[in-house]
């Protein structure tokens, strides 16, 4: 294991920026997400780390070494791949022992099987392992994919949003999973994702970015309640961060353009009476857990959350105050 | 009143025809659509094997209509097994087949490796290198006889650039020893491109994020090249080799046009020498013998071939 560092990155596609002046540093042992939608650079990110790729600027260090000019063999990183990057002919168990056959290290056949066994426990893949690697269902081989990454003991492991073709259930029991073997082995990851619950669930660190641009990095939780900008806000929480005009309720700062209500941050009042701005329903949505309601303030709607039994229905009045709201100035700057 | 294609079709009907129609069973209707294949298919290729079949049983000779017709049971085939001239264009084939496949397949993956390596202009070296498949094996034939004429022919020379031989002193086309090897390389030259098209289309589907995979977990090149590139080409390259193998079973043209068999009977491929008894000898009923003999010959082992084709799909 070991720290990874990027220094001023830079990485361009002919006329498309892949990634423009990233600073990362990515401390041993820790899980960095890197949060944002297609095409931020998310993945040119990983593969500028792994060595898949060259920047055209900037240093990428492992352990304090400069790596750029070395190969991915000689970064010794560990990825998993977007899409089921298997060996089609080969059964679960040579696609698991592969890397572990590698030359460079030499791994003795005893501990192969060890790992692997190990590995395919913890996937869950332990009766697939004869199998041919194409007679597999796509969870299967991402898990495959997975385990591949998990036999070895790398600098870094990369991940390229693994879950993202899986069904929710093996989703959900794969996240704590990965957790819990980032636990164990102290492994330092780098995950890439566009699902916000995956970073806010696994990550010791969340970085955001957007085209191309690191915009913030910080806990989870920083980044959740103190976003440098509304598109960092935009991006975490679900249902969205509520972008409003500043002046829709008093007691806005000087310079402050946007007001940006969280769902929780907003206390209503059933009844046209009461403080606050007047609001209608426009809607009601029973998730069972959580009631989500659509209002429309002014002109402007909105969603926010409600008590789960709630009798509100469409059409209803209620009063609104934000509580705890973020302020942005004209540039989409949080205001502090 | 709906205006789907379908109610179009039915309301452009006859209503002589579309009575009749009505009563008619998807089924059959099935079968009217098949049957005009499959009568030309029994025309044109059942019922001559049938009748060769027949005929291979007889002493029959087409260039004597009203000379009567004995069955003489399957002593044709016991005359053509014992046969040391049909023994002999049988080894002639089997050279040209193993030996143009052997070189097809080592050229033709080579080159198609080559080309798919990302570099300026292999779109082009494509094109190039497929001309040679595209012309008639006639042509072929006729103007390497000119490139391997010793006094005026480019192969010849070019031979004895590189090796210092005499260009006059050998005869690619003459020469016992050399005329096997100069029908395998005209073969070769033209239908390489082939076979390299079709490897070419099997490297082409392996997907670059296995490389990079291989890559990251350090495998070398050469690891790369024996546990993703051969396995996952193969299954292409067995295909290029069945139609090769089967095509090169019943060469004809190139051949005639080269050698017409010569010096002696030393190319004389099964094909060419089946012809000869065919249509110069007129030995009808021997020569139906030998084209089931040859037929059962290709079937046999294309069958086999397909198979293991098959299990190495599957994989």
């Amino acid at each position: 294991m070991a720290d990874v560092s990027l220094d001023g990155v830079t990485k361009r596609f002919g006329k498309d920026i892949g990634v423009s002046d990233v600073r990362l540093d990515i401390p041993d042992g820790s899980f960095v997400v890197l949060l944002g939608p297609t095409g931020a650079g998310k993945t040119t990110t990983l593969r500028l780390i792994a060595g898949l790729e060259r920047p055209d600027a900037g240093d990428i260090r492992i352990d304090g070494r400069s790596v750029i000019g070395e190969t991915p063999a000689q970064r010794d990183v560990a990825m998993v791949f977007q899409q089921y990057s298997l060996y089609p002919h080969l059964s679960v168990r040579e696609n698991l022992s592969f890397p572990l056959r590698s030359p460079i290290l030499r791994t003795p056949e005893a501990e192969i099987a060890r790992k692997v066994a190990e590995v395919a426990e913890v996937l869950h893949i332990s009766h697939k392992l004869d199998n041919k690697s194409t007679a597999l269902s796509g969870g299967e081989m991402q898990r495959v994919s997975i385990g591949r990454a998990l036999v070895r003991d790398p600098a870094i492991y990369l991940m390229d949003e693994p879950l993202s073709s899986l069904d929710a259930k093996l989703r959900g029991d794969l996240r704590v999973e990965l957790k819990r073997i980032h636990a164990d082995l102290g492994a330092t990851l780098l995950y890439v994702t566009h699902d916000q619950v995956e970073a806010m669930t696994m990550a010791s660190h969340v970085g955001v970015l957007d085209s191309g641009r690191l915009v913030q990095v910080g806990t989870p939780r920083e980044i959740y309640e103190t976003p440098l900008n509304t598109y960092v806000a935009s991006r975490l929480g679900l249902p969205r961060i509520n972008l409003l005009p500043a002046d829709l309720f008093p007691g806005a700062p000087t310079g402050a353009r946007t007001i940006g209500l969280r769902p929780e941050h907003m206390i209503q009042t059933p009844g046209p009476d009461g403080d606050g701005q007047d609001a209608s329903v426009t809607r009601v949505e029973h998730l069972g857990d959580q009631t989500r309601l659509h209002l429309v303030c002014g002109r402007h709607d909105m969603i926010t959350l409600t008590d789960p039994h709630t009798n509100l229905v469409r059409g209803d009045a209620v009063r609104l105050q934000p509580r705890a709201p973020l302020y942005f100035d004209d540039r989409g700057m949080r205001i502090p | 009143m709906t205006d789907t294609p379908i109610d179009k079709a039915a309301r452009a009907t006859p209503r002589r025809v579309a009575r009749v129609i009505k009563g008619v069973s998807d089924r059959t209707i099935a079968w009217i659509f098949v049957a005009p294949t499959i009568f030309l298919l029994l025309a044109i290729n059942i019922f001559p094997l049938i009748w060769t079949i027949n005929l291979s049983l007889t002493n029959y000779r087409a260039n004597r209509v009203n000379r009567e017709v004995d069955y003489i049971g399957l002593r044709n085939y016991e005359r053509i097994l014992t046969d040391t001239d049909i023994w002999l264009s049988m080894q002639a084939t089997a050279h040209f087949l193993v030996w143009t496949i052997v070189l097809q397949v080592l050229i033709g993956f080579t080159l198609a490796w080559l080309i798919n390596r990302k570099f300026k202009g292999n779109d082009l070296w494509t094109t190039i290198i497929v001309l040679p498949m595209m012309l008639s094996p006639a042509v072929v034939g006729n103007f390497w006889t000119f490139l391997y004429q010793p006094q005026i022919g480019l192969f010849n020379y070019v031979v004895s650039f590189f090796s210092g031989v005499d260009p006059s002193s050998f005869e690619m086309l003459g020469s016992v020893t050399l005329a096997p090897w100069s029908i395998v390389i005209v073969d070769t030259w033209m239908w390489t491109p082939f076979v390299m098209l079709i490897c070419l289309a099997g490297l082409r589907s392996i997907p670059d994020y296995i490389y990079e995979a291989a890559e990251i977990d350090r495998a070398s090149k050469w690891r790369q090249f024996w546990t993703i590139t051969v396995p996952m080409v193969l299954p292409f390259l067995m295909l290029a080799v069945l139609f090769r193998g089967i095509e090169n079973f019943k060469m004809f043209d190139l051949v005639v046009q080269l050698t017409g068999g010569g010096p002696g009977s030393i190319t004389e491929l099964a094909s060419i020498n089946l012809k000869r008894e065919a249509f110069e000898k007129w030995r009808t009923g021997y020569s139906s013998a030998f084209a089931i003999i040859l037929f059962v010959t290709v079937f046999g082992l294309a069958s086999i071939y397909v198979k293991a084709l098959n299990k190495v799909k599957e994989r």
